[in-house]
């Protein structure tokens, strides 16, 4: 079943296409990578998604019969979308804690005003930072946190969202094995639960070793998209890497 | 010991003042230079009530709370499609065209000639036309203030209020509409404001456009800066030195004339040795 | 018809004066990306230092001018080495720096004043005595002839400096990108020093200019300032000739407004301009 569609979608940057005519269908429940050299419009795609950025034509499709031609970010949250970002953007002057807490109180202005967070809120955000190995510092300021810890706290972040779809831009870059470990298996984990995770990422390794289906981007475009061990061995993708 | 009392109201209705404005600024991290303006709203609705109709000073209030929220909820509605500094200029250029009808609008305000014998408060029989029970009357909104000011900002609005300060994108795409939240706080805070300006207005017994200029908004941002920004306390704090400090430079010995200019002087420097060296204030915790 | 074109004449002047804050304005902001409130008081640096030189100390008033203009430029090098510097290298935000200019206005504005006094004064020696034209019913004045002059060769100059000369490319590298014009060995930090040098410089020019028309007080920079931030947001905030455009449609607004009302009103409607631009398009009219 496809959870998540675009078609023609565009996206321009002054005179340069990031994201051109890209049409991809997006199964429920797998894992997908997107690979493709820097400036592909991986994590332009990305924000398209999200609602981060607007888009110039085009639509996104969800779960089959939500069409959007203009997708707002404050809309995706309730379509299930979470996702992180290539550069952390936590909420750096707030506690570890209240980085999570946020994300599961009330969305209306009114009810919020009224509502503080109880032992329910507390009990999930433990769960969540507990996976994180981040418990222990739940009253630390975002800010003071290792490049690491940031990085897992962002993905704490949307698992709390309990979202089905999460759009992870290279998140483990920049890990140490033990927290690459950590983030292997929430992705496994979600896997397990029929979550549909889409993943950037640069290591091949991971994405052979984790990911059911690969779409290579260059340029804008797809350029070849299949199961790993497909894709990995067509020349289109060494080309786009190295180049002809 | 008057004099005490005196620098005591003052105190205290910068005070609130500050708390609301941080609110916006601390809280929400949105540079309101609008503030002045609300809080001569506030002023100028209890004067021309006071001196024009028999309704009295409490009723003025609730008046002045309204109309200010409903002045500041149109004027939220065009700000709170902004942030940073656009946000800081579209305020400011609100709070320029605002005192622009306290100067101009003479029928209603009396433009620069100011509003004359605007009456002290009495209710249920007590008279607060002596300054100490007035300075009991201000400390009491002023408490007042403060736990409203505390309970919005314990709640999950008050949490959702710093993410917007610290990555507005961010928590949209977490489904916050932030428009409304920053719309709500802003309503609020000049909510507050007025509240301030009515006691003002009561107190003084004669306002003029001046009290409410731009550089009035600059005091306070001044006050909640040095407090601290995001700290409630550190708005008391900021406001009980802010109102002490031209009392040191009148101690030093400035003639008057001189010492208003001093005191801009001594904002201003403190305003660039802030940002320079304490950010947080004296004794916030949050860094612009 | 006397009316109209006395109101065009109006109009032109008064958008040449903003268009050279504008200029500086923009100048700056597009190699910094904040907005530097401080601006506004290099247009009183220029004419005090002018009223200075030529009234106390009885000076040549060409040499005069020179000075009040090299001096407004050292005012704004110096705040930028000192205050802005340190702040950038920190990576401050551009309300940290915008705070701390605004820490910068207050505080010289201030000094000004304690220096001076804040009487409104005129720098030229006999008004009386100055030569005016008749023009299509209208009246102008030497001096504004002066002033349209003077903007339209600073213009051509600046504009020629910064696509003419290695120096203004550097500029717009460091306005494009400030991160890949230091990859490329462009010392950012002396051409911005620079920028403020220059941007400021024309400040007080335009402040000296206003000096001779009408007059000066301590307090002028900040309307002036907001001028020629108003012209800029209008015109496209960042681009030079948005910031011309900008400040020629303020000032054509600003003077047929008060056609038919009171000219106290003046202010109000530039800053009404100013929001109608937020609503409908804050990035003004040149920049997409």
């Amino acid at each position: 079943m496809t959870i998540l569609e675009t078609r023609n979608l565009i996206k321009r940057f002054g005179g340069v296409h990031a994201v051109d005519h890209l049409s991809i269908e997006v199964e429920k429940g797998r894992i997908n990578g997107i690979i493709g050299p820097n400036g592909s419009g991986k994590t332009t795609l990305i924000n398209l998604l999200s609602g981060m950025l607007a888009m110039d034509g085009g639509e996104i499709i969800i779960d089959d019969v939500q069409k959007f031609t203009q997708m707002f970010p404050h809309q995706v949250f309730f379509y299930g979308i979470a996702r992180t970002f290539q550069n952390v953007r936590l909420f750096e002057q707030m506690t570890v804690l209240d980085n999570i807490l946020v994300i599961l109180t009330k969305r209306n202005v009114f009810s919020s005003l009224f509502e503080k967070h109880t032992e329910y809120h507390l009990k999930k955000a433990e769960e969540v930072l507990q996976r994180v190995d981040l418990w222990k510092k739940k009253n630390q300021l975002a800010i003071n946190l290792s490049y690491g810890q940031r990085k897992l706290l962002e993905i704490a972040r949307a698992l709390v969202t309990d979202a089905e779809i999460y759009l992870l831009d290279e998140s483990f870059t920049g890990l140490f094995p033990e927290m690459r470990k950590i983030v292997s298996n929430i992705i496994c984990e979600l896997k397990q639960e029929n979550k549909t995770v889409i993943l950037i990422e640069h290591d091949m390794g991971l994405i052979r070793e984790l990911c059911d289906y690969i779409f290579v981007m260059n340029e804008g475009k797809l350029l070849v998209e299949g199961k790993p061990n497909y894709v990995l061995e067509g020349k289109e993708v060494i080309e786009a890497y190295l180049g002809k | 010991m008057e004099y005490l009392i005196h620098l005591g109201i003052l105190f205290t209705i910068y005070a609130i003042l500050g708390i609301s404005l941080n609110l916006v600024i601390g809280y929400t991290g949105l540079l309101s230079l609008t503030h002045a303006a609300f809080y001569g709203i506030g002023a100028y609705t209890t004067a021309i009530l006071l001196t024009q109709t028999g309704i009295g000073f409490f009723l003025s209030v609730i008046l002045g709370i309204i109309f200010v929220g409903i002045v500041s909820f149109l004027i939220g509605i065009v700000l709170s499609r902004f942030s940073d500094d656009y946000y800081a200029l579209g305020s400011l250029g609100l709070n320029m065209i605002i005192f622009s009808i306290f100067l101009n609008w003479q029928s209603l305000t009396k433009g620069p000639l100011g509003i004359l014998g605007i009456s002290r408060p009495e209710l249920f029989g007590i008279n607060f036309s002596s300054n100490f029970m007035f300075l009991i009357l201000t400390l009491l909104f002023l408490i007042l203030t403060y736990l409203v000011a505390r309970f919005i900002v314990n709640s999950s609005f008050g949490r959702v209020l710093k993410t917007i300060r610290e990555d507005e994108k961010a928590i949209q795409v977490f489904g916050y509409k932030t428009f409304y939240f920053k719309l709500a706080i802003f309503v609020i805070s000049a909510a507050m404001a007025a509240v301030a300006g009515s006691l003002f207005a009561s107190y003084i017994t004669f306002i003029d456009p001046s009290s409410f200029a731009l550089m009035e908004s600059i005091f306070i941002v001044a006050i909640i800066i040095l407090g601290g920004l995001a700290d409630l306390r550190g708005s008391i704090l900021g406001a009980l030195f802010l109102i002490l400090l031209p009392e040191v430079l009148r101690f030093v010995g400035f003639p008057s004339e001189i010492a208003a200019q001093m005191r801009q002087v001594v904002y201003g420097v403190i305003l660039i040795l802030l940002m320079l060296y304490r950010p947080q204030g004296l004794i916030g915790e949050y860094k612009l | 018809m006397e009316i109209f074109s006395q109101l065009i004449f109006n109009s032109i002047i008064a958008g040449a004066v903003y268009a050279l804050i504008a200029l500086g304005f923009n100048l700056i902001y597009g190699a910094t990306k904040f907005l530097n409130l401080a601006h506004g008081v290099m247009t009183a640096i220029g004419g005090y230092t002018v009223f200075y030189f030529t009234k106390t100390l009885d000076w040549n008033i060409y040499l005069a001018v020179i000075i009040g203009i090299l001096f407004a430029g050292l005012i704004g090098f110096s705040l930028d080495k000192f205050v802005y510097f340190p702040l950038r290298k920190r990576k401050a935000s551009n309300m940290v720096l915008l705070v701390a200019s605004f820490g910068a206005f207050t505080a010289i504005q201030a000094i000004i004043a304690i220096l001076f006094n804040s009487r409104f004064q005129t720098l030229s020696q006999n008004t009386s005595a100055q030569k005016s034209f008749e023009i299509f019913g209208g009246v102008i004045t030497q001096t504004q002839l002066i002033i349209l002059a003077s903007a339209a060769l600073i213009m051509t100059g600046l504009v020629l400096l910064l696509h003419k000369t290695r120096f203004g490319k550097a500029i717009k590298a460091i306005s494009d990108d400030e991160e890949v014009a230091k990859i490329v060995g462009i010392n950012t930090n002396k051409i911005i020093g620079y920028v403020f040098f220059i941007g400021s410089a024309i400040a007080g020019f335009a402040g000296i200019l206003v000096g001779f028309d009408t007059g000066i007080e301590p307090t002028m920079g900040l309307d002036l300032l907001f001028k020629g931030v108003i012209a800029s947001i209008v015109g496209g905030i960042g681009n030079l000739y948005g910031g011309v455009l900008g400040a020629f449609l303020l000032g054509f607004v600003e003077n047929f407004g008060i056609w038919k009302i009171s000219g106290d009103w003046k202010d109000a409607i530039a800053f009404a301009l100013l929001i109608v631009f937020l609503i409908f398009r804050p990035r003004g009219i040149m920049n997409k």
